[in-house]
């Protein structure tokens, strides 16, 4: 048995039925709607048994191609009313198919243009010009909200690009604290030792006499007991 | 007037595929569109036959353009990969040419044709900037209507849509023609 399956792309139901005209040889302008319905339900019927969905606009020339059959099978005892409104739909598709033929045929001479056109190369515009602003640019007006918006934008960006505020200020030690210090630092040291020893830490002179301030204190609450000998004062630990 | 020619030449190059509409060129050069077409119309006859030269100017769409020479496609693709270009479906074409024989048209218009939805594809062609939309019809529902776009007339090589390739004449039908008796 022979088995064949063509799967041929049609745009359309006029499409298929160009297709089919021209494969049964049928004329277009005399067109036997008999054989065209005949042949149009076939490949409907094939494409459902290959299991492909038919798209609704197919069936709905199906239908009306049925309608035009059956009506040219019945009896012609209808009033000629009747008749004249068959016949019409009949020229209607004819012409419906005359005109989808038209614009097949010149689509494919554009497609020619198209091929022709594609051997013609053109290159992108120059980068640089995008960086121009183009005097032709058409502004048009839009209202006065939507520069409140761009003006808020703006100033968003602005906050954005900006720095964190940050102030860095010294933080000068109390004397208070010194002393603490102090008694930290002269567990370390000897037994007897010189003023300047306590300072070897300070930076500055505001260090300088805060640690001299300090000492005094320390002097005053009796933890330390002083000398001066030779221009140098001697702490000893009490 | 000649000494413009290089002045257009530059301008052109620099343009590319953007191209650049008469009036565009006129503000530029200082000069009125009348004159300008004239020295365009000379200028590009001179430059196309001019054999020696790899570029040709075109003007389709109403915009100038550089391009280069259909006898350069072939050695350009020995130089570089060749990529099968943007080909148009048969349902992208057909719709394309409906809209442009028929403009200005609406979607419905181009079904009827058809015979087919053509939504899609309206989109798609829009998307492509090839078709573009030109207002809406007073009728029920106030559809869009269509027409074709200056990307259109270059894709297509036509200069103005007078130069669509004729549509072919049938015979159509009428109720009181004798085919059916």
């Amino acid at each position: 048995m022979e088995f064949f399956v063509t799967i041929e792309q049609f745009e359309g139901p006029l499409d298929l039925m160009l297709h089919l005209i021209k494969e049964k040889e049928l004329d277009l302008f005399d067109l036997d709607i008999n054989i065209l319905t005949q042949q149009y339900v076939e490949y409907i019927h094939a494409m459902e048994q290959m299991k492909l969905d038919v798209a609704s606009e197919y069936l709905l020339e199906l239908a009306t191609l049925i309608e035009y059959k059956s009506k040219k099978l019945l009896p012609n005892e209808a009033a000629e009313l009747d008749d004249n409104y068959q016949q019409q739909q009949e020229v209607d598709l004819v012409n419906r198919l005359i005109e989808y033929k038209k614009f097949k045929e010149v689509s494919i001479k554009l497609d020619d243009l198209y091929q022709e056109r594609n051997l013609k190369f053109d290159k992108p515009q120059s980068e640089i010009v995008n960086q121009w602003i183009d005097i032709n640019e058409n502004y048009e007006s839009t209202s006065v909200y939507e520069l409140i918006k761009a003006m808020n934008r703006c100033l968003k960006r602005f906050q954005l690009s900006q720095p964190y505020e940050v102030n860095i200020t010294q933080k000068r030690i109390s004397i208070e604290d010194r002393k603490k210090q102090l008694k930290i630092n002269i567990k370390k040291f000897n037994e007897v030792f010189a003023l300047s020893n306590t300072m070897y830490d300070c930076r500055d002179l505001y260090e300088v006499v805060i640690t001299f301030l300090a000492i005094l204190d320390l002097v005053n609450e009796n933890v330390l007991s002083f000398t001066i000998k030779d221009d140098e004062v001697y702490f000893k630990k009490v | 007037m000649n000494d413009l020619r290089p002045i257009i030449e530059g301008i052109l190059f620099v343009s590319g595929d953007e191209g650049v509409s008469l009036s565009q060129l006129s503000e530029v050069l200082v000069i009125n569109e009348d004159s300008l077409v004239e020295l365009m119309d000379s200028y590009m006859t001179d430059y196309n036959s001019d054999e020696s030269k790899g570029l040709e100017m075109l003007c389709y769409g109403k915009r100038y353009k550089l391009v280069t020479k259909a006898i350069a496609h072939s050695y350009c693709q020995k130089l570089f990969e060749e990529t099968s270009g943007k080909q148009f479906s048969q349902a992208a074409l057909e719709t394309l040419a409906i809209i442009a024989y028929k403009q200005p048209v609406t979607r419905v218009e181009i079904e009827e044709i058809r015979g087919v939805s053509c939504d899609m594809m309206i989109r798609k062609l829009l998307a492509r900037n090839l078709i573009k939309e030109v207002g809406r019809l007073d009728t029920i529902g106030k559809p869009f209507l269509y027409e074709v776009t200056e990307d259109f007339m270059d894709t297509f090589s036509l200069t103005s849509l007078s130069e669509l390739p004729e549509l072919p004449e049938y015979q159509t039908v009428s109720e009181e023609g004798e085919l059916f008796y």
